[in-house]
């Protein structure tokens, strides 16, 4: 007996809890509590702030293809999502680029070196023998990766790559066709194996791509224009 | 179809997948209604994952548990168990009662399965006094195939209690004294541990498919029919159960117990290294700005062209977006010293990547060397130098992370010689209204006192490092008051023991009101004065000197308080109880590394009584503390109060694990056990080294991974 009244004791606390659960805390301290997401824009405020504005959603196929260099489009598989990309930073041989949701990706001769606001994002990454590769035809390469783990600490991934010519292969986009060669890449370490697929131009230039991020972010469609 | 669609279908024809390379995990263990891996009420050899932590919620008609299991290590289990148990009186014809039981159990692995051989576990159940379930088990699990384990298992006092036969460790043990109402509780029975008529205990568990899963389990338990014994009438030694795990961290239970009763079973499990969100959801940072190569030659900057009163204003917006406070810049030719509060990210050390890269955004090419000054309460905690050229040279680069910690400088923050403060933007004044939970500590007539209601609180900032802040509450569940109102220690002050007492008359109570003034009175020194209503049942002065180098693993710190009881009815007047004390601790602390953290307190506790408490919190690097701590004064077993010393668990969970998105915030209680008049501290808001220690070297290296996120 003493159990069921404990019991009921119980389910009347939860029912209570839950319902507290629903009250709204407001006042600024409860905000402070809880998190507010900062909107609009996360770039170009105060004097000479990064280089561009985060792009409106809104971006049309021919301003894309009209200016060419200035955007890239991103097809982000896990979230089935499409955004366009503006540039918003340069560091020597690589650049980072910037989507609607400030979700940052940053290349170095077309390929993902590091990403920020995906899931598991990449942290850093040596590709420089990916690019080598790519340029001689195919061959092997060496991959540094570096992700964020959970307990906040780095985690490195050598990945040992295999790069090969498929062949030319001819893409349409935008209602323009372009000649390209295929590459794959084949790429495992202990702990991560995926394979990559790049599609480049007759300057040498990667203009799609299907990049693995991690395995919880996935792979990534990029278009360059 | 939308062109973009059009192009995606041309690569998605592709198989292509990111294969992780950590070997398949079978399913884990299930837990039994003792919230530990294992049957039903019978312990297996099987272990959680490491670091995993689980609630477990059982019930059956007279005997209802809630238990904290924590897997401390790949081997070792910890739990912590409440259970509302109906205990047959003295003698046991006269009926039963219900009472509240509080447990600890620990089972440590002595070896992984292999392919021949068993796991095998040792363990033991309920072993503080009075343990009702008091036990002590060897037990063997074997899998046979994927989907079938066997278990087998030797144990002692309760799990002796059917069938026993006389110990098979020597003649010498055959005595078990059992419980006994006169021990005082929270002892450790060691005496008992072994001893008495050991039983045979086993099972088998298959799971059918990956959700659903069958027990069956022989019980060695027979919950005799004796005085102060768990009241459960046992027919059958066997029991029978289902699991369902409906999806990760779940698992549900119904079973047919005894051979009369059903039992359901709920267990959910967290485990700190899985989360969500993953590494997190913040939005990505600005990247560095890097400046051009004869820019950063250059020794000096234009004051006219570029006023600093503008960069002040300009950073200001800039940390702004990164939810950073601003509140002090220093600009010399080729230094800029910045000084700010983190008011959004659990890690300092990301907090310290977002400043640094902001700071690239606007600062003039010939500032080199970037200072960077955390605030808490109005004092600064740490200085972290870094060289804007390692910024532009390491961003994104493998083995960038460990570089800008190397080479990066940490010490104490400097003065405020040359710093120029910025006016305050946001009001000093905050307030916020939200729910409160609270658990009572138990006060020893096995009542639990669970507060829940609303909160009220306020703060005014008269000055950065001068606050004023108090709270409100409205309870909707007032704490039982104790009719009985045994008085069970006269002799010591009630400093906890009418806890209960306090604030249960359903009306507004004054939970805290208090003025709390911080400092930096010296090099590695920091200063606490708080004046007020410091806490719900004392108020006072108290003062505390904290000396911590920022490099250093180790602080001590010194607190000493004047403080009167509060009146119960938790207002203004202090007149009830006529008692004041003088209390105060030395502390030390000391950060092991691995996550692990200790303290000692040595003083005089609130009713007098001199000791110290120990406690050590494993620290995931994540933000998970799972700590424990006991305590021992001088006051003697019958004076202390049931809890015979005071001793307990805590656990905090930072928001971010849950949500991903950046936060400071999280969500913390403590689980004591009885708590007594002895070893009670004051329970004042703000100490320093909680306050500091985020910004020293030591808990910025842990989540160091952050800083380039």
């Amino acid at each position: 007996m003493g159990a069921v009244l404990a019991m009921m004791k119980y389910t009347r606390l939860i029912i209570l809890g839950l319902a507290l659960t629903g009250v709204t805390a407001c006042g600024p301290m409860a905000k402070n509590n809880t998190f507010s997401q900062l909107g609009g824009a996360l770039l170009g405020l105060g004097k000479g702030a990064a280089e561009a504005p985060a792009p409106a959603a809104s971006i049309t196929r021919e301003q894309v293809v009209s200016e060419p260099g200035k955007y890239i489009r991103v097809f982000t598989r896990n979230l089935d999502r499409w955004d366009t990309n503006v540039q918003s930073g340069s560091n020597g041989n690589r650049s980072t680029w910037v989507d609607s949701a400030s979700v940052s990706i940053t290349f170095e001769n077309g390929i993902v070196v590091a990403t920020r606001g995906l899931v598991r994002d990449l942290m850093a990454a040596d590709v420089s023998e990916v690019s080598a590769a790519i340029r001689s035809g195919g061959g092997e390469a060496r991959r540094r990766h570096e992700f964020l783990t959970n307990m906040d600490r780095i985690s490195t991934e050598l990945l040992q790559c295999r790069i090969v010519s498929q062949g030319a292969e001819t893409i349409e986009r935008l209602k323009t066709k372009q000649n390209t060669t295929r590459f794959e890449e084949k790429c495992a370490s202990e702990g991560l194996q995926f394979t990559n697929v790049y599609w480049v131009n007759g300057a040498g230039h990667i203009i799609r791509s299907l990049q693995a991020i991690s395995p919880q972010a996935g792979y990534l469609q990029i278009d360059m224009f | 179809m939308p062109k973009s669609n059009r192009l995606m279908s041309s690569v998605a024809a592709m198989s292509v997948t990111i294969a992780s390379g950590a070997t398949g995990q079978d399913l884990t263990a299930t837990y039994s209604h003792f919230g530990t891996p294992g049957l039903l009420e019978m312990p297996t050899a099987q272990g959680a994952p490491e670091d995993s932590f689980a609630a477990t919620i059982a019930y059956t008609d007279g005997l209802a548990r809630v238990t904290l299991n924590f897997q401390a290590s790949q081997r070792l289990s910890l739990s912590y168990r409440y259970a509302n148990v109906d205990l047959y009186e003295d003698p046991p014809s006269s009926g039963t009662d219900s009472d509240i039981e509080r447990g600890f159990d620990l089972q440590y692995r002595l070896n992984n399965e292999t392919e021949y051989l068993p796991a095998v576990a040792i363990g033991l159940r309920d072993f503080l006094t009075p343990g009702r379930f008091q036990s002590e088990y060897v037990v063997a699990s074997k899998s046979i195939g994927d989907n079938l384990i066997v278990t087998a298992g030797l144990g002692w006092g309760a799990l002796g209690t059917r069938d026993g036969f006389d110990n098979p460790l020597g003649s010498g043990l055959t005595d078990r004294d059992g419980y006994d109402g006169s021990d005082p509780d929270g002892q450790l029975a060691s005496s008992d541990w072994f001893r008495g008529d050991a039983a045979f205990f086993g099972g088998v568990e298959y799971q059918i498919n990956d959700r659903w899963g069958a027990k069956l389990e022989y019980s060695s338990s027979e919950y005799p029919e004796v005085a102060g014994g768990v009241a459960v009438p046992v027919e059958s030694p066997f029991n029978y159960g289902l699991t369902y795990r409906p999806r990760p961290g779940i698992q549900l239970g119904l079973s047919y117990l005894y051979g009369s009763q059903i039992g359901i079973s709920g267990s959910f499990t967290l485990d700190p290294n899985e989360r969500a969100s993953g590494s997190g959801l913040e939005k990505a940072p600005p990247p560095v700005k890097v400046r051009a190569a004869d820019a950063r030659a250059a020794q000096s900057w234009d004051r006219q062209a570029l006023p600093d009163a503008a960069l002040r204003n300009a950073l200001r917006g800039l940390l702004k977006l990164e939810n950073l406070t601003l509140t002090g810049l220093e600009l010399t030719d080729r230094t800029a010293r910045v000084r700010y509060i983190n008011n959004r990210y659990r890690s300092d050390a990301q907090a310290a990547g977002r400043a640094a890269r902001m700071m690239t955004q606007i600062m003039p090419p010939s500032i080199e060397t970037f200072i960077l000054e955390s605030e808490r309460r109005g004092i600064p905690v740490s200085a972290i130098s870094i060289a804007r050229s390692d910024l532009e040279q390491l961003e994104n680069r493998a083995g960038g992370t460990e570089a800008i910690r190397q080479r990066s400088g940490f010490g104490d923050a400097g003065g405020s010689d040359g710093l120029v403060s910025l006016e305050r933007e946001s009001s000093p004044f905050a307030w916020g209204l939200g729910p409160y939970f609270r658990i009572n500590p138990f006060t020893g007539d096995g009542s639990v006192n669970v507060d829940l209601g609303l909160r009220l609180q306020g703060v005014y900032r008269i000055q950065p490092n001068l606050v004023l802040s108090g709270a409100i509450d409205q309870s909707l569940l007032p704490p039982d008051d104790d009719p009985t109102g045994t008085e069970r220690t006269p002799d010591i002050q009630n400093v906890r023991s009418d806890g209960s007492r306090y604030g249960n008359d359903g009306v507004p109570v004054l939970q805290r009101l208090s003025l709390t003034h911080y400092s930096r009175p010296g090099q590695d020194l920091y200063g606490r004065v708080s004046v007020g209503y410091l806490e719900r049942m004392f108020g006072g002065v108290s003062g505390e000197l904290l000396w911590k180098p920022v490099e250093s693993r180790f602080g001590l710190g010194l607190e000493l308080s004047q403080v009167a009881q509060r009146d119960s009815d938790m207002r203004f007047g202090f007149d009830e109880y006529d008692y004041d004390v003088t209390t105060g601790h030395l502390s030390a602390y000391y950060d092991l590394g691995n996550g692990y953290h200790t303290q000692l307190d040595v003083g005089r506790y609130l009713a007098g009584d001199w000791g110290a408490t120990l406690s050590v919190d494993r620290e995931f690097d994540n933000g998970w503390v799972i700590g424990a701590y006991v305590t021992q004064t001088d006051m003697s077993y019958d004076d202390f109060g049931s809890g015979s010393y005071n001793k307990g668990v805590s656990i905090s969970i930072p928001q971010d694990y849950f949500t991903g998105s950046a936060s400071r915030g999280s969500y913390s209680n403590t689980f004591r056990t009885r708590v007594g008049d002895g070893g009670a501290r004051l329970s004042v808001d703000g100490r320093l080294y909680d306050v500091i220690r985020g910004g020293h070297k030591a808990d910025l290296s842990d989540t160091w991974g952050r800083f380039w996120r």
